[in-house]
């Protein structure tokens, strides 16, 4: 007589019907032999199950607690860090619409320094940020290669610009540098945005 | 209730409210939830590491963890249940890094083979620490804290019937070396 195997005897204690469990129950009902195997891993089962809690001998709260309260104070840092770039941002906005309204110069020119000048403060705040140095979720990091990337067609753009008549350049660089602006201010906001999602 | 629910209001009567405590960042709440939870987090750790050290390091893992992801635990299930998934993920995970150590495993087992012709007849606990670190996971998995072979498979990254078949060696096992042999 071939009698049940451990995985056989295992299956009989899952809960779904395996094939070959019918079989099994049949052989178990006419053998003592595996009705007794069977009890046996029940009890060894019930011993595991009963066997003593084992206790930590040493309390590694301490470790928790101190590994947890860096975390927290790195997150707030840099928390602290995308404020503190939002208000640079609106700082340079502020400088930038300064120069404006002065109508003894050449607005074109007058225009184009506001525009660079905008470009500039915020270059220096992302740059303090540093982007490169902190890890975006896929999609932002996507949104955020997509406008450094117009912002490279538009440098491209700038330099072809000084081929220009006087004119022409003037008007193009102007539109140039403003775009280059909103490029900028957006790519600023995808990196603030992404920290509220965080929700830091 | 289930049984994790249970163990829930046993290791932490006022569980909802250290939970919404715990969210908003107060350490002591924290505390508490290790205080609870501490022992059976360490003796499921122990059971499946192979060193107390070891079992340590994943005590504090889960707690890290619990630390910081107590704000996405969904109360439909209970609490144990959650800290002991994570508890269970973080061991497994130890015991794929410390996977080298698992390939004494067969030179290991032929001298077992000979101190079991000698008849030694183990205690259990010392049984269960002569498996290999997988089945020993296995079987306390399954059999102890009630785990399905499809959740150890996830948890494991390994098929349900490899689950299976590592339950049988370890009873296989667990069975000659507690002399269980039956005559015949
Ligand atoms: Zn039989």
């Amino acid at each position: 007589m071939t009698h049940l195997t451990v995985e056989a005897l295992l299956s009989l204690r899952e809960a779904g019907l395996e094939p070959g469990d019918a079989s099994a129950r049949a052989h178990l009902d006419g053998c003592p032999r595996c009705r007794a195997e069977l009890e046996r891993l029940h009890q060894r089962v019930a011993r595991l199950k009963a066997l003593p809690a084992l206790r930590p001998s040493r309390d590694r709260w301490p470790q928790v607690s101190a590994r947890y309260r860096v975390e927290r104070r790195n997150r707030r840092q840099r928390t602290a860090g995308l404020i503190g770039l939002a208000a640079a941002a609106s700082i340079a906005l502020g400088v930038s619409l300064g120069p404006r309204g002065n109508p003894a110069t050449n607005p074109g020119e007058q225009e184009i320094q506001a525009a660079m000048a905008r470009s500039q403060a915020l270059e220096n705040a992302l740059s303090r940020y540093q982007p490169d140095q902190r890890v975006l979720d896929g999609r932002t990091a996507g949104i955020a290669q997509e406008l450094e990337d117009r912002i490279a067609t538009v440098d491209r753009e700038l330099e072809m610009a000084d081929l220009l008549a006087q004119q022409a350049r003037d008007e193009q660089v102007l539109k140039l540098w403003r775009e280059r602006v909103g490029l900028l201010d957006a790519l600023v906001d995808v990196h603030v945005t992404r920290a509220s999602n965080v929700g830091l | 209730m289930t049984g994790t629910q249970l163990m829930d209001s046993y290791l932490l009567a006022n569980a909802e409210s250290v939970v919404a405590r715990a969210r908003a960042g107060d350490e002591d709440a924290l505390e508490e939830l290790y205080r609870a939870f501490e022992a059976p987090v360490y003796n499921l750790a122990r059971r499946i590491c192979r060193t107390t050290e070891d079992a340590e390091d994943v005590l504090q893992e889960t707690f890290f963890e619990v630390c910081r992801s107590i704000g996405r635990y969904r109360e439909e299930g209970s609490l144990w249940g959650w800290v002991r998934t994570i508890a269970a993920s973080k061991a497994l995970m130890r015991l794929r890094r410390n996977k080298y150590r698992d390939t004494d495993e067969l030179q290991e087992e032929a001298v077992g083979q000979r101190r079991e012709d000698t008849a030694l007849r183990m205690d259990l606990e010392a049984a269960l620490e002569r498996l290999s670190e997988t089945s020993r996971a296995v079987v306390w998995l399954h059999d102890v804290e009630g785990y399905t072979h499809d959740e150890i498979a996830g948890m494991m990254g390994k098929t349900p019937s490899f689950s299976k078949s590592q339950l049988a060696r370890a009873h296989q096992r667990l069975r000659r070396w507690l002399g269980e042999e039956v005559e015949g």
